[in-house]
């Protein structure tokens, strides 16, 4: 039986998406399972990143108005076996699908895969709705930007408010040095107002753009800074060996981090 | 039959004007409508009839048609011609880079890691059971029989 994990922020252009490829494509890399289900309807993005939009034929609303059976619609990934996209309809709105039917396909991928990661919309209404409806575990992504962060604050309430309690926190786009210098909100100050687990922290890095542009995931590339926090997230999602509140490790990481710049 | 279609006007006209519709009646096209506009994401056409764009068809549009598909511009969206199943239906576009082509019950998708940029129109259709791809030709075979 798969865990059910949703990926929301309530801001746009958190990073909830590429999140959301990363995460998947690292636990396909390790052998899990993994189905990833795009439900931002209209504004599909996750087939782009992934590289899959021109494989597409069905999509989550033809699975749940009956057009078609669920394997239909699932694509598989180019290079991980495991890897598999439910893609958003495009032409369509929030309003074609409810919570109900995000439940019953929830329940439906939870026999077949280890993981079922949900890309939410931006946005508390309809969409958001049906993102969370089926899902058992939530991950809330975040900038260091107080916009940002009021936004996950209000999007926990309403996690709360569904009993999905505990979500856990992703901080993306930090940059170590704006931070030193006060000019960025540090970690702990997101974690002073936010009061949930941290995740992982992935510093901005314009491998994440240059990965995604490409149709490709930054989790993959051994080289890069961010490439190494989303495996880090990865595995404490897993529940291996890295804790999944170890604030030390993290310091720890951005101490080499500040070695790396101070190289530069 | 396929080339009859690309003289689709010509022929309807004549064979109407002449009363002798029946005479030519594969010869006689459906309803073919003019959208003049670009397609963008999330934008999509289902008509049952030829559809004629002037303007492009962005990624994430999607037109679908149970006739012919002709796109007066760059086709980059997904298009499906002849989607009640007719085989003969045929895509054409000045610029042919679709993400995914659909004919009758046919689906194709360009090779992964190739960007194509064609410089001249272009024209799909099924040969021999397959989706081919060919320079868009005037004159020659596509003129049809005379009327």
């Amino acid at each position: 039986m798969g865990e059910i994990i949703v990926i929301t922020s309530g801001k746009g252009g958190v990073g909830k998406t590429t999140t959301t490829a990363n995460i998947g494509t690292g636990l396909a890399a390790m052998g899990h399972k993994v189905a990833l289900v795009d439900t931002d309807i209209g504004l599909r993005n996750l087939d782009v990143v992934l590289g899959l939009e021109n494989r597409i034929v069905y999509d989550l609303v033809d699975v749940t108005s009956g057009n078609c059976r669920l394997r239909q619609a699932l694509i598989r990934d180019k290079k991980l076996e495991g890897l598999h996209l439910l893609p958003a309809a495009q032409t369509k709105d929030k309003t074609a699908i409810n919570p109900e039917q995000m439940r019953q396909l929830c329940s439906d991928l939870k026999k077949e895969f280890d993981y079922i990661i949900i890309d939410c919309p931006a946005g508390i209404e309809q969409g958001f709705r049906n993102a969370i409806a089926g899902a058992e575990k939530a991950i809330v992504v975040t900038t260091p930007e107080v916009s940002a962060v009021r936004d996950a604050d209000r999007i926990i309430g309403l996690l709360e408010a569904v009993e999905l309690r505990e979500p856990k926190l992703i901080i993306n786009r930090i940059r170590p040095k704006m931070v030193r210098q006060g000019d960025m909100m540090s970690i702990e100050d997101i974690i002073d107002i936010l009061a949930v687990d941290l995740l992982g922290v992935i510093p901005e890095d314009e491998m994440i753009v240059i990965t995604t542009n490409r149709g490709e995931s930054v989790v993959l590339d051994q080289n890069s800074r961010s490439g190494q926090a989303y495996r880090n997230i990865v595995r404490r999602l897993t529940g291996e060996e890295v804790p999944v509140l170890n604030f030390d490790e993290n310091e720890g990481f951005f101490k080499k981090l500040k070695k790396m710049i101070g190289i530069k | 039959m396929a080339y009859l279609k690309g003289g689709i006007h010509q022929n309807t006209l004549s064979g109407s004007g002449q009363g002798t519709l029946s005479d030519y009646e594969d010869m006689v096209d459906e309803n073919t409508i003019l959208v003049q506009r670009t397609l963008r994401s999330g934008q999509s056409i289902r008509y049952g009839g030829n559809v004629v764009i002037l303007g492009d068809v962005n990624p994430g549009a999607e037109v679908t048609a149970t006739g012919n598909i002709i796109v007066m511009g760059a086709l980059r969206g997904v298009v499906h011609a002849g989607a009640n199943g007719d085989e003969k239906a045929v895509i054409m576009a000045f610029r042919l880079q679709p993400t995914q082509l659909r004919i009758a019950n046919h689906i194709t998708r360009p090779p992964d890691n190739e960007k194509v940029d064609p410089e001249l129109p272009e024209l799909a259709r099924i040969r021999d059971g397959v989706v081919t791809i060919e320079a868009f030709q005037t004159g020659g075979e596509r003129q049809g029989k005379p009327v």
